[in-house]
């Protein structure tokens, strides 16, 4: 008997690491990342970008794309956090793991990398299309820009890119001097896709054609439309970097010195390191993850929150928000968080105040309507998580004794009544008692 | 013609009012009484146009109060007066006693209707 109960609580002990490390919703870090690459001497020419990742305290788990023990899931539990796909030219991979599978570890709630390049499989476009990302069709395809190319090479596809999107979540608050190195393959977004961004784009002067042979047509994708590197962030908050280059990652191209063609400026370090790093803080919730606690309204001078409003009523509204700094929740600092009374359409839509501390707050009336109202906080900033919040309230009119008791319009008639009646009283006794 | 027509003006106001001193007191006190009562009604209709007539059972509270217990004054005034060949045989107590009964109860029925 002792032993059965020792030996379950080895088991339980031994199990209680695994159990603490995947992210929660208290510690939205990824913890476990899978990486997948079709050629293993990735690990030692990238080495730079895994091991900023492993001092960030992640567990990268290297495989093969065709390992055949591959799985994302055991018994329903899924094993990993976050997915890096670095393996552009694999057909198909193995073990249990297909597109199919990547998209519902996607919408699962978990974060993705994934990196195409000059010879993308279909495989690996196809799981690009599936996050609204879509590849230059033409598979010799890559990125060519005559003036915006790195002096270092010869051909116009190593580009030098410096149009970034202008946002200190997604890519730091420092600001990214050198162009970030880039050869690889062009791709698209949906205009009307309004869950991708693109982080990277291209110069004006860039194209998408096959840099060995001669130009037949004009090519496809030109010029802005041409995004280098795009984000994707889910409606359930799962965020996915899709980048058209493999090199972009890449210790030489980290090292490497960068001037942009027709630009005097020089730098020693190409951009890539900070914008590769940035991007992964962003990617597995290091950074523009919010958190909110429940919306708290109640009557200006009571604390508890009434069943039911009147209309008229003044009321009080707050919630609290923070953000994830990586380590700590810390109070999340805005002035465009919004909150709407709502009833088919918002009646009252009020920006909050915050105290700086975390909590927002504001005070208004509760308009002359009465039904089912709900607070609704919808917060959709760029690079942060969506807040979607909604409390229901339901407002009544007045009691037929909560009106006013004497209508002051009203008061010349009640005065004409009373004096009608004191002329009356007057009138008789002087009829009744005249000489 | 003007002077003709002014001058017959004058007469006719000098021999109104000659004719109307010659009424007895308690018909005068009765006429001053009615002149008050129209006379306020008057006040609350020009109120009213100025500011609209909002609490209209108020309005119309005020008014009928006003017109009403004219309306009684001037019955009383009909059955007393002695020159009516009609109600020579009602003594003007009982005449009294209807005014000052139908009055309660007309000013019960406009404080309920005031709001």
């Amino acid at each position: 008997m002792m032993n059965l109960s020792r030996s379950v609580a080895l088991i339980s002990l031994f199990l209680l690491p695994f159990l603490s490390s995947s992210f929660s919703v208290d510690n939205p870090t990824d913890r476990r990342v899978l990486v997948l690459l079709d050629d293993l001497s990735l690990k030692s020419s990238h080495s730079t970008f895994f091991n900023t990742l492993k001092s960030r305290g992640f567990d990268l788990d290297f495989k093969s794309a065709d390992d055949s023990k591959l799985a994302l899931q055991r018994y329903g539990q899924y094993l990993y956090d976050g997915l890096i796909i670095f393996a552009p030219s694999t057909e198909r991979f193995g073990g249990s793991l297909d597109s199919k599978s990547v998209a519902d570890f996607v919408d699962s709630g978990r974060d993705l990398i994934l990196s195409a390049d000059t010879s993308a499989s279909d495989l690996i476009r196809g799981i690009a299309t599936e996050c609204g990302v879509d590849f230059d069709e033409d598979s010799s395809a890559m990125v060519i820009d005559h003036s915006s190319f790195s002096v270092s090479d010869g051909d116009h596809t190593l580009i030098a890119a410096d149009d970034l999107v202008k946002s200190d979540v997604i890519l730091g608050k420092s600001k990214i001097e050198a162009p970030v190195l880039f050869r690889g393959v062009a791709h698209s977004l949906n205009p009307t896709n309004n869950l991708v961004l693109k982080v990277l784009s291209a110069s004006p002067s860039a194209y998408s054609a096959n840099p060995t042979s001669k130009l037949s047509s004009p090519p496809q994708l030109t010029g802005s439309a041409i995004s280098l590197v795009s984000v994707m962030q889910a409606r359930n908050n799962a965020r996915v970097v899709i980048s058209g280059s493999l090199q972009l990652f890449s210790d030489r191209l980290f090292r490497s010195g960068a001037q942009k063609s027709g630009s005097p400026d020089k730098y020693e370090k190409s951009g890539n390191e900070q914008f590769v790093t940035e991007l992964s803080k962003w990617v597995f919730h290091e950074r523009g993850h919010l958190k909110a606690g429940s919306l708290v309204h109640h009557r200006v001078g009571e604390t508890d929150e009434p069943a039911i409003y009147r209309i008229k009523d003044d009321l009080e509204f707050s919630v609290e928000i923070l953000e994830w700094s990586g380590k700590s929740w810390e109070p999340y600092v805005a002035d465009d968080v919004q909150v709407q009374f709502y009833m088919m359409s918002p009646y009252v839509l009020k920006t909050l105040s915050t105290d700086k501390k975390g909590l927002f707050h504001t005070s208004f009336k509760v308009p002359d309507v009465y039904g089912v109202f709900q607070f609704k906080v919808e917060y959709e900033k760029l690079g942060y998580t969506t807040l979607s919040l909604s409390k229901q309230i339901p407002v009544r009119p007045y009691r037929h004794n909560e009106y006013e008791r004497f209508i002051p319009t009203a008061y010349p008639y009640y005065g004409a009544c009373f004096t009608t009646m004191a002329g009356f009283f007057v009138f008789s006794f002087v009829y009744l008692y005249h000489k | 013609m003007v002077k003709s027509t002014s001058k017959d003006a004058q007469d006719l106001f000098r021999s109104l009012h000659s004719a109307y001193s010659a009424t007895p007191t308690n018909l005068k006190v009765i006429d001053l009484y009615v002149v008050f009562a129209v006379f306020t009604a008057v006040i609350q209709v020009a109120y009213m146009a100025l500011v609209g007539s909002f609490p209209f059972n108020s309005f119309l509270s005020g008014v009928l109060s006003c017109i009403g217990t004219a309306v009684l004054a001037v019955c009383l005034r009909i059955q007393v007066n002695k020159e009516n060949k009609e109600f020579k045989d009602l003594a003007p107590e009982r005449a009294f006693a209807d005014f000052v009964l139908c009055n309660l109860v007309l000013h019960l029925v406009i404080i309920n209707f005031l709001g």
